[in-house]
């Protein structure tokens, strides 16, 4: 029998929060929400007291100076989780503006006190309370008067068994300010703001008794509140299909060229200049999904939002056999794609996802995610991987005759599999070839073989036995004049 | 000849004062209501809070009753029903009951441009939910 304490945790009802908090709110514990004004921290507030908050669970909203409670009220009921019939039941509002005014931080603590034993609250919330201390008249440096009123509120609050929450403004986390040992928590809001995007940002500085998910995560508030975007590592692995098993592509010879189409579970980079077919490509793998009674989701970053100018593809959208995800909000990170993109799988049973194209996606996210894209990338790859889906990633490649590359970011080894496609001139045409790079722990085709687009889509060509230099762009005869290429299926 | 009609009162006082009720039972019911609405409001959004409302409330109903500002105080850090009551008991029973309703719904339309009707609804329920605990009082010269 064990004789540790148990600590309860509570679930937030802030999505994605109580992943990053490592498994949500410890009943009890003391908790500072602070930030820039600005940065969400009454929106977090009410929307954690609206999730706990019941009759059995009552919880005190306390008010100080600073936003005027009516303000508050105006504002916050805009937000879904906002429920009026709680007010007065298991939410009550307290304005304690006239004894903050009054200048006596005795006199607001034991009137906290007061209401407190009156309403035997669980939960408890102080906004703001760094306001209760510039209130302060007794001479005494704000430092010092803070840290005493936060560590006689601690005390009472943990006495009570009441889960309680400061909400404070301004402070500089490089300042060793002595009320953040007294809290058992800190969760820290902060705005991050590049040319003419804002990123919300969430950090989890400390929780007592609880492994946190370090760092900072995105977060969004929308009409339903606040939403966090916990990092794509803490999507749950699911079984995959086994390898065995192959995703075709719809395009019967590339599928002989992998060697039987793409192993399920997989991530495979379609790599090529414009124009030369990936969308088409992409296309074709979502196709035969629906052919096979599959379903798929298409993360389409293209110039033109809403609008899906491959006619195959609008015609699977249409159909509701693809979802789509084309969002192009200005603070996107490559967290909320994920989630985005998940949420759709999980929606639709979806087997197969499409991210058209990296280029596009890098461009879509806000400029703070684009010095990490690498690494982000990883996370999605990652993280699709584990979420047991096939993927299809397109990637424009420039071409560069004298550097056999297949993406600009050094994506290729993120990857199980890779097409290189590109031009090559011959005989006065432009015609386009394609190679199967790499499939992982596969036996695949190592052949470069012509291949045309026409209305049926991709029609994979002859092989070009008697040239060589085709990756250099201008191929010439070759003096081997071999017949067969090798091992081409 | 017709017969007297019953006098009917205006909300919120209807319901609450017997039809033969004179300007004084009409002013005590309506600082017992503002008693009570700061009673239910203050504790959500101040002293101060409730006095800012009803100071704007006393201007905008002046527009119909001057005579509300007869004796008004202006703002004050807490309502002052003894000086609205001192006020209306100078009036008739109905320009008294006008006024006051008119204030109380003026009052009213304030809070719920703010915060909504279902708050406000929410908000003030304890006034609205308990008429019985203001009516019997008044009904002492019947």
């Amino acid at each position: 029998m064990t004789t540790k304490v148990s600590i309860n945790r509570l679930a937030t009802g802030v999505p994605g929060l109580d992943e990053v908090l490592g498994g949500g709110l410890p009943e009890f514990s003391f908790n500072l929400i602070a930030g820039q004004p600005g940065c969400g921290k009454t929106t977090l507030a009410h929307q954690i007291m609206f999730a706990l908050a019941t009759p059995e669970r009552p919880a005190i909203y306390f008010t100080v100076l600073g936003e005027p409670p009516l303000k508050m009220l105006r504002y916050q009921q805009q937000f879904d989780y906002f429920d009026a019939e709680a007010i007065n039941h298991s939410v009550r509002f307290i304005s304690l503006s006239e004894d903050a005014l009054a200048g006596d931080l005795e006199r607001v603590l034991q009137r906290i006190v007061a209401e407190v034993t009156e309403h035997n609250p669980a939960l408890v919330f102080v906004d703001s309370f760094r306001s209760v201390v510039f209130a302060s008249d007794t001479g005494a440096s704000p430092h010092n008067s803070l840290q005493m009123f936060v560590q006689q509120l601690g005390m009472l609050m943990t006495s009570w068994q009441a889960t309680t929450f400061l909400l404070g403004e301004y402070f500089n986390e490089t300042d060793a300010n002595p009320v953040f040992t007294v809290a058992d928590g800190l969760i820290w809001l902060r705005q991050s703001v590049q040319r003419n995007s804002m990123v919300r940002k969430v950090e989890i500085m400390k929780m007592r008794g609880q492994a946190t998910l370090p760092g900072l995560h995105t977060f969004r508030i929308s009409s339903a509140g606040i939403r966090v975007f916990a990092p794509t590592s803490t999507v749950p692995a699911t079984t995959s299909a086994a390898l065995a098993t192959r995703a075709l592509m719809g395009v019967p010879m590339l599928d002989d060229m992998l060697g039987g189409g793409l192993p399920r579970g997989y991530s495979l980079l379609v790599a090529g200049p414009s124009g030369s077919g990936k969308t088409i490509l992409a296309a074709s793998f979502l196709a035969e999904g629906a052919r096979n009674g599959e379903t798929g989701v298409i993360a389409a970053f293209e110039q033109h939002p809403n609008r899906v100018r491959n006619p195959v593809l609008a015609a699977l959208v249409a159909a509701g056999k693809v979802g789509l995800i084309d969002n192009h909000e200005p603070d996107l990170s490559i967290d909320e794609v994920v989630m985005l993109i998940l949420a759709e799988v999980q929606r639709l049973q979806a087997t197969r996802v499409v991210l058209d194209s990296l280029s596009g996606f890098e461009l879509a996210l806000a400029p703070t995610f684009r010095a990490d894209f690498r690494e982000s990338l990883l996370g999605l790859v990652s993280a699709l991987a584990r979420s047991g889906v096939t993927v299809l990633m397109t990637s424009e490649l420039e071409d560069r005759y004298t550097d056999l590359r297949f993406s600009p970011y050094g994506a290729a080894f993120l990857t199980d599999a890779i097409i290189v496609q590109r031009y090559i001139e011959l005989e006065s045409r432009l015609l386009r070839v394609m190679a199967v790079v790499k499939v992982r722990a596969s036996a695949h085709s190592d052949a470069l073989r012509l291949y045309s687009i026409n209305d049926n889509g991709i029609q994979i060509g002859a092989l070009l036995p008697n040239q060589e230099g085709l990756l250099g762009g201008r191929p010439t005869r070759s003096r081997r004049n071999d017949s067969n290429g090798d091992g081409a299926p | 000849m017709e017969s007297p009609e019953v006098r009917r009162w205006p909300a919120p006082l209807a319901g609450r004062l017997p039809p033969e009720a004179g300007p004084e039972q009409v002013a005590a019911l309506v600082a017992t209501l503002w008693l009570q609405i700061d009673q239910a409001l203050h504790p959500i959004i101040g002293h101060r809070g409730v006095a800012a409302l009803y100071h704007r409330g006393v201007t905008l109903s002046a527009a119909d009753h001057p005579w509300l500002l007869v004796g008004h105080p202006g703002l004050l850090p807490v309502i002052d029903p003894a000086a609205l009551r001192a006020t209306l008991v100078q009036r008739t029973a109905d320009e008294a009951a006008a006024g006051g309703s008119a204030l109380f719904q003026t009052f009213l339309a304030l809070l719920t441009s703010l915060v909504g009707p279902s708050l406000t609804d929410r908000l003030l329920l304890p006034v609205w939910a308990h008429p019985s605990a203001v009516s019997p009082a008044q009904d002492s010269s019947s």
